[in-house]
């Protein structure tokens, strides 16, 4: 199940490169609520000109096409952080101490291998659209007001090397665990049961509530 | 070794990772690039020098699905409902539906608990997440209805049971993204769940007035406002109606003539209003802040889910296996109507362990292929088809069918998610309580499932006219 998951912290060098990367992290998902919030400015924008002032705004369906990498790639390492990508818990909710971090650790070296081919391969995609020569360095570009693809393109390895370094951390991280044998180890996502995971979404929606009063 | 084989073991050795509690969007997209590796080797003769030619196509294939497959313009609909529903929290909606809709149909028998469905099904116009709503409205309606004596776990029960209203009333995120996975129209699918949802709605609120005439202690009505009061209700809720009745214009224009746009643009207008709202009532940077992050990070689960199920999905068309599943889906000796319905169940089963997205995502690649083949074919017409509707209309109806069958599944035992939220918000509850509670609901939506499936026009008379 996805959900909020809790990340503990201490003085050590991993935490402290641990919330040094979560300061990025913040950042880059910051920057896709953003361009949620610009695509909805745009769209008021495009319908307001195209019926009050008769005047469309010129290559919408271009900016919505180059924004969407943004929305869509930059918050994937800060979701990993805080646990928030949804997977199946029936079986390893049920483990716990050593196990359970061996499990993790085999998860998270799996997915950092899974995540270098995807940088070779998206980076070479990015690749095959990028040209010192060409204007704008760009081989191809979007239908309507030719915009270059090649900034959108760049985004997916950008953020996948993020992520690279967010899973290399959680590798130390959960090797750090078996070793140590810690009941809560730092810097990575503890499970939360369903019950937990009920009281935290409660929680979290009560605290909205409160403030709006 | 045959392509199918590889198929084959490649989608076990995913469930096998998916099991053992590997993140769902990693583990197919590894499976779709292990799979394309094994493939394009076999092709190869298994010769060792051209295992890294191997490698590096499928790379390469691999590679270019995250931006290729997330530029798309229906796809900026999910971000845009997700936001929607988190600015719903701090313009105050929640509040102002249930006091409208308390003053509205608080004269019927269980006015209370009728009341509590009709501000959830409202409130599903603004958020597409169940669990949420059943969060936000443990927290105001199960402490009114106990102070007026309603029975404790009735209570606890209506409000989990109407909190999965909120994935068929649009918007609805997970439509769209049912919609963009088998590749039909966005717009007819979320006018397609507008009529099942206020048809769950309805079942409710009949069970509910049922019960309580049957049993009046379970809830008695309220009385007493006059007009003036209903009618002073009704502008703070107004941004509901504007975001349900936008949305739907600009898909379908119930007057004759264009829509007034796309749901694109239907939806960020929605957004908008909601937006303005949240800032009247006192939202700022922070909350604005918060908000968003919230969305980015929903966003990049569901956006990640996504592409990594379609590096899968190329795989799977490498290998064949959804033409070779739905071969044998449509070969099978008994009615078609026999083996939807098993299908459904399989859905229910796995719906118990898992959360919607991921199920619809990881199956559908396979199974929406068999379903259309069980019809006919994509291109069926209505009059040669095996369940009397075209090709779309199916795609339609049965994305409808299994999200419904995903929503039952939030109040099944023996982790319906709904029932564990409502519990843990509420002390004085346990989640045998809740579960106790929801049983006739359960009912309820097991019927109303059935419906759905022996009247199809149910959910298709609405989309058949856009």
């Amino acid at each position: 199940m996805a959900g909020n998951a809790a990340v503990l912290e201490d003085g050590s060098t991993l935490s402290r490169l641990d919330r040094g990367l979560e300061k990025i992290e913040i950042r880059l998902a910051l920057v896709s609520g953003l361009a949620v919030f610009g695509l909805m400015l745009l769209a008021v924008l495009s319908v307001g000109g195209r019926n009050l002032i008769n005047k469309p705004v010129p290559g919408y369906v271009d900016w919505i096409e180059l924004a969407m990498p943004l929305i869509a790639f930059m918050g994937v390492s800060y979701t990993q952080r805080l646990g928030g990508h949804i997977r199946m818990d029936i079986l390893i909710g049920k483990l716990k101490g050593r196990l359970l971090w061996t499990a993790e650790l085999i998860s998270v070296l799996v997915m950092l291998i899974l995540v270098f081919f995807l940088i070779w391969g998206s980076w070479a995609h990015f690749a095959r659209s990028f040209d010192w020569a060409a204007p704008l360095w760009s081989r191809d570009s979007t239908i309507d007001i030719r915009l270059p693809l090649w900034p959108a393109k760049l985004l997916a390895p950008i953020a996948f090397g993020v992520l690279a370094c967010r899973l290399a951390l959680q590798v130390w991280a959960y090797s750090r665990a078996i070793v140590t044998g810690a009941q809560n180890p730092i810097a990575v996502p503890l499970p939360l049961s369903a019950a937990e995971l009920a009281a935290e979404e409660a929680r979290h929606v009560s605290a909205l509530d409160e403030e709006t009063r | 070794m045959e392509a199918i084989d590889i198929g084959l073991i490649v989608s076990g050795g995913l469930l096998l990772f998916v099991f053992l509690g590997m993140r769902v969007a990693f583990a197919a997209a590894l499976a779709g690039f292990v799979g394309l590796t094994w493939i394009f080797w076999n092709k190869f003769g298994y010769d060792p020098s051209k295992f890294m030619k191997a490698l590096t196509i499928s790379v390469k294939t691999a590679g270019q699905i995250p931006h290729a497959k997330v530029s798309n313009q229906a796809l900026s609909l999910i971000p845009t409902f997700i936001l929607i529903g988190y600015l719903a929290y701090y313009a105050g909606l929640t509040k102002a539906l249930f006091e409208a809709a308390k003053r509205w149909a608080g004269w019927m028998p269980g006015g209370m608990a009728v009341a509590t469905v009709f501000a959830t099904a409202g409130f599903s116009a603004v958020s597409g997440a169940s669990v949420a709503t059943s969060a936000v409205f443990a927290r105001i309606a199960i402490p009114e209805m106990q102070a007026m004596g309603y029975n404790k776990r009735f209570a606890a029960g209506v409000v989990a049971a109407a909190g999965t209203l909120a994935s068929l009333i649009p918007p609805s995120a997970i439509l769209v993204i049912y919609a963009i996975i088998v590749e039909q129209d966005v717009g007819k699918l979320l006018l397609a769940g507008f009529v099942p949802g206020a048809f769950s709605a309805i079942v409710y609120v009949s069970l509910i007035v049922g019960m309580a005439m049957i049993w009046p202690s379970y809830g008695p009505k309220i009385t007493g406002y006059s007009w003036r009061e209903k009618f002073a209700s009704l502008p703070p809720a107004f941004p509901i109606f504007f975001v349900v009745g936008i949305i739907i214009f600009f898909i379908y224009n119930p007057f004759g003539g264009d829509p007034w746009g796309t749901p694109t643009e239907g939806g960020a207008l929605g957004a908008f209003v909601v937006f303005l709202m949240a800032m009247f009532k006192g939202m700022r940077w922070p909350q604005l802040k918060d908000a968003l992050l919230e969305t980015a990070k929903l966003s990049a689960m569901i956006f990640t889910i996504i592409w990594g199920v379609l590096i899968y999905v190329r795989f799977l068309g490498f290998a064949q296996l959804p033409s070779a599943f739905a071969d044998w889906i449509s070969g099978l000796e008994q009615s078609p109507m026999l083996t939807l319905v098993l299908i459904l169940l399989a859905y229910a089963v796995l719906g118990m362990f898992m959360d919607a997205i991921g199920m619809l995502l990881l199956t559908l690649p396979v199974v929406y292929p068999a379903v259309m083949a069980l019809n006919g074919g994509e291109m069926v017409s209505a009059a040669e088809s095996a369940f009397g509707m075209s090709g779309p209309m199916c795609a339609i109806w049965f994305g409808i069918l299994v999200v419904k069958m995903a929503e039952f599944c939030l109040i099944t035992p023996p982790i319906g998610l709904n029932c564990f939220v409502v519990a843990g918000v509420r002390d004085d509850l346990t989640v045998q309580d809740v579960f106790r509670g929801v049983m006739p609901f359960f009912f309820a939506d097991a019927a109303t499932i059935g419906l759905l499936l022996a009247f199809p026009w149910i959910v298709l008379w609405l989309p058949s006219l856009a």
